[in-house]
């Protein structure tokens, strides 16, 4: 039995996974799950394992502002549960998991072209200091 | 860095803006401007929990002869900030083939000090010695910032008190415990004049004199007199001010941030596209990690494994001309 996997064979492994439990995915659970809602139309709930506020605001703030969503929300449902319910309904021309795609693609993007924005601006900002100080500065 | 001339023409259409105001060893401080405050909020999440850096996880204690409890020192060990450069080639303890731990998931240091002189003595961050078995020689080295060249304080020895142990650093997020975390601080503020309401000052006469104002304040136009409250504004310039804890050097927590929220939703993206192989399923528990899970994530710039999104525009969801339009997932409309 204990020779399964040598690496959590007594006590630890309790620790382990209480430890874990915020951002690794258990056995068999997948990051994220569709289930459509019967009750509205175009409506389905998105169940994010292992995440927090930081996705869930995060897309549901842009779902919202996204072409054809009707309804876009998150929650929560217990802090020490690290899982996140977001709810998409559309207008019937994408399906919510096409919505949700496609501002996912939307977000990386976005932050890509931050991500760029930022190098070339740091570029800027050395290159600024270093005129100012002579070559000399440290920069703090 | 090129970009397109054409995408200029409408600031909109840019995505977020960023303005570098500072940027040295310890900090850097920027603007993030034309963006949703769910966007800076997540970004600063990300750059306070979720980077990956390397940290004193395991302590074998041989030999204390302080009036210190082993404990306390192995807890004041973990805070120690270690050079966290080339982590992304580290594998996680829990991801590697190895028992416990090896030099592909872990670098040793060892402590070995005694107080053989006439005086107290202090045991420094430099006294921890790291071994060369590691997959680069400035990974996990103690981070020396004071001019003295001691670093962070561990313990001191009275006359003949001694200490000896060695430590197990390891890979983690800042999620799991707050030693992992690359920042030191990171300062966000929006609206210096708060024109939005979305904090209500306490004040005994007037909040305008009894508040110092933002270092920030200048950037924006305060409101007019007698202006009425704008119930449609909403936040759009956020100033960041990002302070390293040594770790890595503060322009790189923010570059590291946006990649690990790319490859978070890049993850969704993968696990809602293709329902054939739902291989990717973020990190795992042992039993299911693959070894080097970690690796293909981490690539060059901002290229994602869903695409390259070089171009310099983007479009709106509704668009399809995402950079992803060549990926396999791009012309995924079938789920029932």
């Amino acid at each position: 039995m204990a020779s399964v996997n040598p690496q959590h064979n007594n006590a630890p492994e309790c620790v382990w996974i209480i430890l874990f439990e915020t951002f690794l995915l258990g056995d068999g659970e997948k990051k994220i799950t569709e289930t459509v809602v019967t009750s509205m139309s175009n409506c389905s709930d998105f169940l994010l394992k292992k995440e927090d506020h930081t996705l869930g605001n995060l897309l549901s703030e842009y779902l919202k502002k996204a072409d054809k969503v009707l309804f876009a929300a998150y929650k929560v449902a217990h802090p020490n549960v690290a899982e996140v319910l977001l709810r998409v309904q559309t207008d019937g021309t994408i399906t919510p998991r096409e919505a949700f795609i496609s501002t996912c693609k939307l977000l990386v993007s976005q932050l890509g072209h931050t991500g760029r924005e930022f190098q070339k601006e740091l570029a800027l900002r050395q290159f600024a200091d270093q005129g100012d100080q002579g070559g000399a500065g440290d920069g703090l | 860095m090129d970009y397109d001339p054409m995408a200029m023409d409408d600031p909109e259409s840019l995505g977020p803006v960023v303005k570098v105001s500072e940027s040295g060893k310890v900090r850097v401080k920027f603007e993030l401007s034309n963006a949703e405050l769910a966007f800076a909020n997540s970004l600063r999440r990300v750059m306070l929990a979720e980077i990956p850096t390397i940290a004193i996880d395991l302590v074998e204690i041989e030999e204390n002869s302080t009036v210190l409890a082993d404990e306390f020192i192995a807890h004041r060990l973990g805070l120690i900030p270690l050079n966290a450069s080339g982590a992304e080639n580290l594998l996680y303890s829990r991801d590697c083939d190895c028992d416990e731990y090896c030099e592909n998931c872990s670098v040793r240091l060892t402590l070995h000090a005694k107080c053989t002189g006439d005086e107290i003595m202090s045991v420094c961050a430099r006294d921890l010695v790291p071994s060369s078995e590691r997959i680069n020689q400035t990974l996990g080295s103690p981070i020396i910032t004071d001019e003295a060249g001691m670093g962070s304080l561990i313990l001191k020895l009275r006359p003949g008190q001694s200490i000896k142990l060695q430590c197990i650093a390891k890979k983690g997020i800042a999620k799991e415990h707050a030693k992992w975390a690359p920042s030191a601080a990171i300062g966000f503020e929006y609206d210096p004049h708060n024109k939005l309401h979305h904090i209500d000052l306490w004040y005994e006469q007037d909040p305008k004199a009894e508040w110092p104002p933002s270092e920030y304040a200048d950037w924006e136009e305060p409101p007019q007199e007698g202006e009425p409250f704008d119930y449609d504004a909403v936040a759009n310039r956020f100033y960041f001010n990002v302070e390293t804890s040594g770790s890595m050097p503060p322009q790189e927590i923010i570059t590291e941030g946006i990649k690990v929220l790319q490859t978070k939703l890049a993850g969704l993206i993968h696990e809602l596209s293709d329902e054939g192989d739902g291989d990717y399923n973020g990190p795992r528990s042992p039993e299911f990690g693959g070894g080097g899970v970690d690796g293909g994530w981490q690539d060059q710039g901002y290229t994602t494994p869903y695409g390259n999104n070089a171009g310099g525009s983007w479009s709106g969801p509704g668009g399809g001309t995402t950079p992803y339009g060549q990926t396999p997932y791009g012309g995924s409309g079938g789920w029932q």
